[in-house]
């Protein structure tokens, strides 16, 4: 059904003038079969997206590509604007990782879904109505009625995912890319979405090509596995072959670093000094001028030094408010917090939010020094620089502003500025899911070097079970606002 | 209904600040009406006669309730200088400004959102380069010199109007138009430009966004994606300029009117403060407040209809 030959996709490089480009993607070749699903598998600037993007006829206007894309033995490269446009949305359609951003915030869900129709089909009105609601109840949603009178803003990421989803199999296309569509989900949805990816697969033959950064994924989902190293394919098999038998190294990096589950042994903590005392603690939330809501009820735990705590539960479950109150952000609770050392710091989950982008690096981590009048001048410098070294960047990071790191070494400097006040305290939310897998391991790994070396402990949220059974010596549940210790 | 119901609230309250605010301002400013109307050789007995007349020998805060219960009612007080009711002077003024304004304020819809939309749909050729460089220029031209120029074409070469020689819309309507279109250009062209350097740049800036990639993935052609999906978008910021544009071509009218030899009611409070007949000037100062006010009230509204995100809010 499709067969990429040759595919090369290159962009100018920023100088002004010069004639170079940047190979996004190097020349690949593969095929794939109808009602097959195919993973593409590597990490951010693998060149995954760019193959997507190019079979999809999405690619930026300034990206040069070369190549044969065959879809039903028709060349898609070699057609006109006006011949692509038809394809697209009919044979070949998409959805995206950001479920949030991807439908348009002022137009109502069942006119972006029946837009494909308009496009491509003569229905009328009443049948086109008809169609959107089935593909949004084949999607998993209920009530499609009120849905297609609703506004983006009103639905929750994986509903969005699902009405993407919906608006790209109601014409029951062929192909369907989809590019991380489960990156930006909890876990619980992550696995209802690629069911549901999984039962339109076999349903209505449509074949998937499924890019994901994330190994594990879609190791019980697809057919086939490309793995894409560099804007090349560095191997290709089926998901057996490539988790039992890897034969490039790059595939046993990636393999490598998928955090394992452990057994979690329950460690002598009597004798321990705790850090935080947590006793008989509400948290309430007021919604603008609505109805007080309680959202942590009566809750009890210690951390103990160099102890890591884990924090799951649904989202919307009461994991800000819980780590908020700690903070002391939010005050409106009844109950105690006791902390036994420095306040405790907080390293999030967008690194590239998280640092203001005109300050140098240097500055940013020196300003909590600042504001507390801490040390000489001379001094505040020379630990920031120090702490740099620690968290594995170079001195000469201090002079760059957050706009020329990569996003893992955002997360450096953000653990950094939490380590900066002498906190022995982290509450680290989330602190390596926008990360790629590759990156996210060394972020965990610096994490658990840092705790030994300066006694830390962490609360650690986050919706990976991997990631927090890799991590945590203890996990705290919380279901509904209440919380329950697993052991 | 709820919502406006407390909008209207805030209205009210934001009015009476503002007539607060400029009825004090002229107490405290230097300057006596009295002086100013009488000559500076008036007599003592003089001033008392004049200062009873109009009613400023009772306290400022008994002046200030009586003025705010009269002005409610529709009774702006007295002129100092031409001796006769506010509202009498503003009566035949306000609808020639508020005509000015109207027709500037559609000329800068008509001409800002066709070339708007068309100078980011070529943002990238060199012509709309060139525009973009034309439009930055327009944007700097104060508005009296662009008048000045106006009136050499349409009036002099043209031969639309005889510069100078308004004709009053109870003379002939046809005419008082056709007099008000070089004013009205002269206002709305650097506003225009204005509106469109907002427009253009709103209109790129939702390109970048990944609805747009998820339009182009269902198979829109280019101009669908421009008007169906970018453009509801892209005029959420410009909506906010327009309302606020509204109070500027007011007080742009003032400078034009002066240019024109229009007799609206900017040209009626330039001589006013020079009479110090505060009565005069503060009326027109409310008018102005409360137009600007209900613009802004009109603006918000209209944010509902185009963003379902700010109706829940």
């Amino acid at each position: 059904m499709l067969e990429v030959r040759d595919l090369k996709v290159a962009f100018p490089k920023e100088e002004p003038g010069s004639k170079l480009v940047d190979w996004a993607v190097k020349g690949i070749s593969f095929s794939m079969g109808r009602g097959e699903i195919l993973a593409i598998i590597g990490e951010s600037g693998s060149g995954k997206s760019m193959t997507a993007l190019s079979i999809a006829g999405l690619l930026p206007p300034d990206a040069v590509s070369s190549g044969e894309i065959l879809f039903n033995k028709k060349d898609l490269m070699a057609l006109s604007k006006e011949g692509r446009r038809m394809v697209q949305g009919k044979d070949i359609s998409m959805i995206f990782q950001e479920p949030m951003t991807s439908l348009n915030p002022v137009m109502k869900i069942g006119k972006q879904i029946e837009e494909v129709l308009v496009l491509h089909t003569g229905l009328s009105k009443a049948e086109r109505k008809e169609r959107v609601c089935k593909a949004l109840l084949d999607a998993g949603l209920a009530d499609p009625e009120r849905l297609c009178q609703s506004y983006p803003h009103q639905l929750s990421g994986g509903m969005r995912q699902r009405v993407m989803i919906a608006m790209a199999s109601v014409l029951k296309p062929q192909l369907m890319i989809a590019d991380e569509p489960t990156t930006a989900l909890d876990k619980r949805i992550q696995g209802q979405i690629l069911r549901l990816l999984k039962q339109i697969n076999t349903e209505k033959k449509m074949g998937i090509l499924f890019i994901s950064h994330n190994l594990e994924v879609v190791k019980d989902f697809c057919d086939r596995i490309l793995v894409m190293y560099q804007g090349e394919i560095v191997e290709s098999g089926t998901p057996e072959e490539i988790f039992q038998n890897p034969k490039e190294e790059y595939t046993k990096k990636l393999l490598a670093s998928i955090p394992k589950g452990k057994q979690i042994v329950k460690k002598e903590i009597l004798e321990k000094k705790p850090v935080l005392e947590v006793r008989n603690l509400n948290v309430y939330y007021t919604e603008k001028r609505k109805q007080k809501r309680q959202v942590i009820f009566n809750a009890n735990f210690t951390i103990y030094e160099k102890e890591i705590v884990g924090l799951v539960g649904d989202s919307g479950g009461g994991k800000s408010s819980l780590s908020k109150a700690i903070l002391g952000i939010n005050k409106d609770i009844k109950g105690e917090i006791c902390h036994f050392t420095e306040y405790p710091q907080m390293v999030f989950q967008d690194p590239y939010g998280s640092l203001n982008p005109v300050k140098r690096i240097g500055w940013i981590l020196e300003e909590p020094l600042r504001i507390q009048g801490r040390l000489k001048k001379a001094e505040r410098k020379e630990k920031v620089l120090h702490l740099l070294e620690r968290v594995g960047l170079d001195r000469a990071y201090a002079g760059r502003r957050p706009g020329e790191l990569s996003g893992g070494q955002r997360q450096r400097v953000c653990i950094a500025l939490a380590l900066i006040l002498e906190s022995r305290f982290i509450i680290a939310d989330e602190p390596v899911s926008a990360l790629d897998v590759t990156i996210q391991a060394q972020i965990l790994e610096l994490l658990k070097e840092l705790k030994e070396e300066y006694k830390l402990s962490y609360l650690f949220i986050s919706h990976d079970m991997a990631v927090i059974n890799e991590m945590c010596d203890r996990i705290l549940r919380l279901e509904d606002g209440k919380l329950y210790e697993e052991i | 209904m709820k919502q406006i119901g407390k909008k209207t609230g805030t209205l009210i309250i934001t009015l009476l600040f503002i007539s607060f605010a400029s009825f004090f301002a002229f107490q405290v400013i230097p300057g006596d009406p009295a002086l100013s109307v009488l000559g500076m050789d008036a007599t003592e007995q003089q001033v008392a006669v004049f200062r009873k007349e109009m009613g400023l020998d009772k306290p400022l805060l008994v002046r200030y309730g009586n003025w705010v219960w009269n002005f409610a009612q529709g009774d702006f007080g007295r002129s100092y200088h031409y001796r006769t009711p506010v509202s009498g002077l503003l009566g035949d003024k306000l609808p020639v400004t508020l005509t000015l304004t109207l027709i500037s304020f559609s000329f800068v819809l008509l001409i800002s959102i066709p070339f708007g939309i068309l100078m980011a749909k070529f943002a990238e050729s060199r012509l709309g380069k060139a525009a973009n460089v034309v439009n930055q220029v327009l944007m700097s031209v104060p508005s009296f010199f662009l008048g000045v120029l106006l009136v050499l074409v349409f009036g002099l070469l043209l031969k639309w109007f005889t510069p100078g020689k308004y004709i009053s819309y109870t003379e002939s309507i046809t005419g008082f138009l056709l007099y008000l279109i070089a004013p009205a250009a002269a206002i709305a062209i650097p506003k225009s430009a204005m509106v469109i350097k907002f427009l253009r740049s709103s209109v790129l800036e939702q390109r970048k966004h990944n609805y747009v990639r998820t339009a182009y993935s269902k198979g829109s052609p280019e101009n669908r994606v421009l008007f169906i999906h970018i453009l509801k978008n892209a005029s959420i910021p410009v909506i906010t300029i327009l309302g606020m544009m509204i109070a500027d071509i007011m007080a742009g009218s003032i400078v034009v009117e002066q240019v024109f030899n229009i007799p609206g009611v900017g040209r009626l409070l330039v001589s006013s403060i020079g009479y110090r007949d505060y009565p005069v000037v503060q009326a027109i100062i409310v008018y102005i407040a409360s137009t600007v006010v209900i613009v802004n009230f009109i603006v918000d509204m209209v944010y509902r209809l185009v963003d379902p995100r700010i109706r829940e809010a």
